[in-house]
């Protein structure tokens, strides 16, 4: 058994080593799969060369190493300066020689008030930069030569006098974007901080994905999105600045792994890389804190809320219960993350909410729109005759709900309630769009930053299970206290003398 | 005590299960419900404790209009009590609390007082055992004790009883009727609405027997029970319901007529085997002699039970070529013939309004065992 499996491995590893070393030309990857990030569009560069291929749409940059290892892509499209951070982690990375194009970087600027003035303040600033070379000197300093671990940017020294503004950045993003010892680091973020200490700004940033940058922008909520790659639609919709970074896109195929670490050594890294390095357990730390304090609050607003409008509802009010079923149909119907996006960047677009409280908001009204089917359910489930019965007794409306028939109805509800927290608790982990750092886009920025995929999933998994398990528990202690089955006999007849 | 007048109440789907109605309670009267299912029986009494909003009339509790909005309907409903075919206990609470907890809350009783009135009715329903019992432990007839004293622990003025005993087993019916009878000894002000004609003999000084939404006819039980005055009153004392078939082809389905004969005996309380003897006797003559023999049949049966008489009858008219009962060639059928509780009636008739020109008339008797 173990020499067939021997031999199976040895011929999958051959096969793959074939593969790994046929492509020379962009032309050879004519019908292959080929990564490239979302919203980058990088795609349009080599389109003509390869029409057979099928290009696959990765979030993060990161992700493309493990789909090119796992041998779901052939090659992947990137910048020449993420290809060279790439390349320090994973030695079995190779590119092409001739480089797929070239890009334009520029910034998005937000559509408000203030976007006249931003523009031409950036545009500038950055023909500025070019003149004295403080942008060739950045490019050197941050993509030419970089330094993931020792490389820093310089975040403070800000006046303010001309106000705050809001920065959209990637964060996951090196050497442009990334989270170092918890502070935002990277080119793109040492750009800003310089314009915005050049011209009397405090930046205050966000990360966000990429693909939410520019519709984040455009609807006003952020003033800058950083690194957009121009292209002929952005144009049409967006205000865009002058360039202020020019680099080569690479094709990255899989090479020679010519590291010679063992597996021990190699785990050992990557919990070190993972967790220590930079304190990043710090940041895991208060991302699973965020997903607890969302997830809380969300349940606690939105079981209050959810048993308001049933309240409202429950004498059949029509206006109540039309309104109460349109919501219903509205939220239940939107997928969760469309609904935190509306709610950020339409609802709550031109307030200063921060993304965790309108996540708060979203969440608070998914949990609602349960409570009340659930409540509806529950109560339904007890039946008219209770309710005649306590009336008939002289039990007065309200007296008849809360004592006869809620206390019933939980009954029914609370395991399902219960299962709506778990399912609360997981469907937080789309926040990161709405640029909150909760548990799951804590281990994206360090699985961005570390090239590791192992640990940092791992452990996410790992601790939402244990604020699963930990909120459960809680859900069913409440269940057991409020289940009147399980009360003891003294305790039903409290202060009653028995007559013998 | 209670004046009913003009009540009318008009459904949603506008079915009119009350047309007009009058009645006056005074206390102490024992007053029974009784007619055919769908005469409005339960909806007049969900309309005197308002559970059923009646659409117009009014009902005067003690001088007041409680029809009338603005009326505090809750501390009418504590003077009246109500029990219901399907009790409706609180599933929640234990039996003690199921009596307890509506006179703490609603009339301000101590827990004490509250525990010793419930525990003094639970001894006088015969379930003082079941003190720490909850509503679905018990047995139906059991919860219908419960929910009686649950009603007497409020003290009220009247009690309604909503068929009390339907969704019982025939086996618990009495022990929930002697718990009510002996509550009309007591000289209780009580209506209730039943189908055991007996029980309501029985208890009753008052009996109402409605039909199709009006209060059809009124009496002592001796006047409705032995001397109906009104033809439909009449009728339903007797029971003389009746079954009627008409086979026109030779697709007639015996199996659901089977069925249906079966319920109907259930429902009367038919011996299995009586109805097996009539449905002998009706395959003989009717599918496999009048039926085979005509191109085209055209037989009317109609089965009648007379509970008074205790007698199963069944009429078959039809047409075309006369058949002489004797004449079959069945073993079974001429043993069934021969019974001494079988009796056996044959005869042509002329200008019947339908045409038929045979009769064959067979009655059914049950012997007691001697």
């Amino acid at each position: 058994m173990m020499r067939r499996l021997s031999i199976l491995l040895a011929l999958l590893l051959a096969a793959a080593a074939l593969c790994a070393a046929e492509f020379t030309t962009i032309e050879d990857l004519n019908g292959r799969d080929i990564g490239v990030q979302t919203a980058v569009l990088y795609e349009e560069l080599i389109m003509d060369r390869v029409p057979d291929s099928t290009f696959q749409y990765y979030t993060m940059p990161n992700d493309m190493i493990l789909a090119l290892q796992s041998g779901k892509v052939d090659a992947y499209l990137i910048e020449e300066v993420s290809y060279g951070v790439q390349k320090k982690n994973h030695p079995d990375l190779a590119v092409l020689e001739e480089p797929a194009g070239y890009i334009n970087a520029t910034c998005i600027i937000g559509n408000n008030e203030r976007q006249d003035r931003l523009l031409s303040e950036l545009n500038q600033f950055i023909a500025d930069s070019w003149e004295n070379g403080l942008l060739d000197e950045l490019y050197d300093y941050w993509i030419a030569d970089f330094d993931p671990i020792n490389d820093t940017c310089d975040v403070t020294g800000f006046t303010g006098e001309n106000g705050v503004i809001s920065v959209a950045v990637e964060g996951g993003y090196e050497p442009f974007s990334f989270i170092s010892n918890g502070h935002i680091s990277g080119f793109d973020a040492d750009f800003i901080c310089r314009f915005a200490r050049a011209y009397g700004y405090t930046p205050e940033f966000y990360e966000v994905p990429f693909e939410a940058i520019a519709p984040g922008v455009e609807t006003g909520k952020y003033d800058i999105g950083m690194n957009i790659v121009v292209s002929a639609e952005r144009n049409e919709t967006g205000t865009l600045s002058d360039v202020y970074y020019t680099t080569p896109i690479r094709l990255v195929i899989l090479g020679e792994d010519e590291s010679q670490a063992g597996f021990f050594d190699k785990l050992a890294d990557s919990f070190y890389k993972t967790f220590i390095r930079e304190s990043r357990w710090e940041l895991f730390v208060q991302g699973a804190g965020l997903t607890v304090l969302i997830t809380i609050s969300s349940i606690v607003a939105g079981t209050l809320l959810g048993f308001l409008v049933y309240m409202l509802c429950r004498k059949g009010s029509r206006v109540a219960n039309g309104a109460t079923n349109f919501f219903l149909w509205l939220i239940h119907g939107m997928p969760t993350v469309l609904l935190l996006m509306i709610l950020y960047y339409i609802v709550f677009g031109s307030s200063r909410l921060s993304g965790t409280w309108v996540s708060v908001v979203g969440f608070s009204l998914m949990f609602a729109c349960s409570m009340i089917d659930m409540l509806r359910v529950g109560c339904h489930a007890i039946g008219r005759g209770q309710t005649e019965a306590s009336r008939a007794l002289g039990y007065s409306d309200s007296q008849s709900f809360f004592r006869i028939i809620l206390p019933q109805a939980a009954q029914h509800f609370l395991p399902i309630y219960r299962n709506e927290v778990v399912t609360l608790i997981k469907e937080t982990s789309v926040v990161g769009y709405i640029a909150v750092l909760d548990l799951t886009k804590i281990s994206d920025l360090v699985r961005s930053r570390t090239y590791e995929a192992f640990f940092p999933l791992i452990v996410t998994a790992i601790m939402y299970f244990v604020i699963s398990a930990l909120l459960t528990k809680l859900v069913t202690l409440v269940e057991h206290a409020i289940d009147p089955r399980r009360r003891k006999k003294d305790k039903i007849l409290k202060g009653i003398k028995e007559i013998e | 005590m209670i004046e009913i007048k003009h009540l009318r109440k008009v459904f949603d789907d506008d079915t009119i299960p009350l047309k007009d109605i009058d009645i006056t309670i005074n206390d102490g009267d024992v007053i029974s419900i009784i007619g055919p299912s769908g005469t409005g029986k339960s909806t007049l009494l969900r309309c005197i404790n308002m559970l059923t909003e009646p659409t117009s009339g009014s009902i005067i509790v003690d001088g007041q209009d409680i029809t009338e909005r603005g009326c505090n309907l809750n501390e009418i409903r504590k003077k009246m009590g109500m029990v219901f075919q399907s009790f409706n206990l609180f599933g929640h609470l234990t039996i003690i609390e199921n009596i307890m907890n509506p006179q703490i809350t609603l009339l301000g009783r101590s827990r004490q007082e509250a525990y010793d009135k419930a525990m003094y009715l639970l001894q006088q329903v015969g379930l003082a055992s079941k003190v720490f019992a909850y509503p679905d432990e018990l047995s139906g007839g059991q919860q219908q004790r419960i929910a009686i004293a649950r009603t007497l622990a409020m003290d009220p003025d009247i009690i309604l009883f909503d068929e009390p005993t339907s969704a019982l087993d025939p086996s618990m019916i009495g022990e929930v009727q002697s718990v009510i009878k002996m509550l009309a000894k007591s000289g209780r002000t009580m209506m209730i609405v039943t189908h055991e004609m007996d029980f309501a003999r029985k208890i009753s000084n008052r009996i109402i027997f409605m039909y199709d939404g009006y209060i059809y006819e009124e009496g002592t039980p001796k006047q409705i029970f032995e001397h109906p005055q009104k033809e439909i009153t009449k009728r339903f004392i007797q029971r003389l319901s009746s079954l009627t078939y008409r086979i026109d082809s030779m697709d007639f389905d015996v199996e659901a007529m089977n069925d249906e004969l079966n319920a109907y005996g259930e429902k009367l309380l038919i011996e299995a085997e009586r109805l097996s003897k009539l449905m002998l006797a009706f395959e003989e003559i009717c599918i496999n002699n009048i039926a085979a023999d005509a191109d085209t049949p055209d037989i009317l049966v109609k089965v009648e039970y007379s509970e008074k008489l205790d007698i199963l009858t069944m009429l078959i008219c039809y047409k075309g070529e006369r058949f002489d009962v004797h004449s079959s060639g069945s073993k079974l059928f001429q043993d069934l013939l021969a019974e001494h509780t079988t009796e056996v009636k044959q005869e042509d008739i002329s200008d019947d309004p339908l045409g038929y020109e045979h009769i064959i008339s067979m009655r059914f008797r049950w012997a007691e065992e001697e």
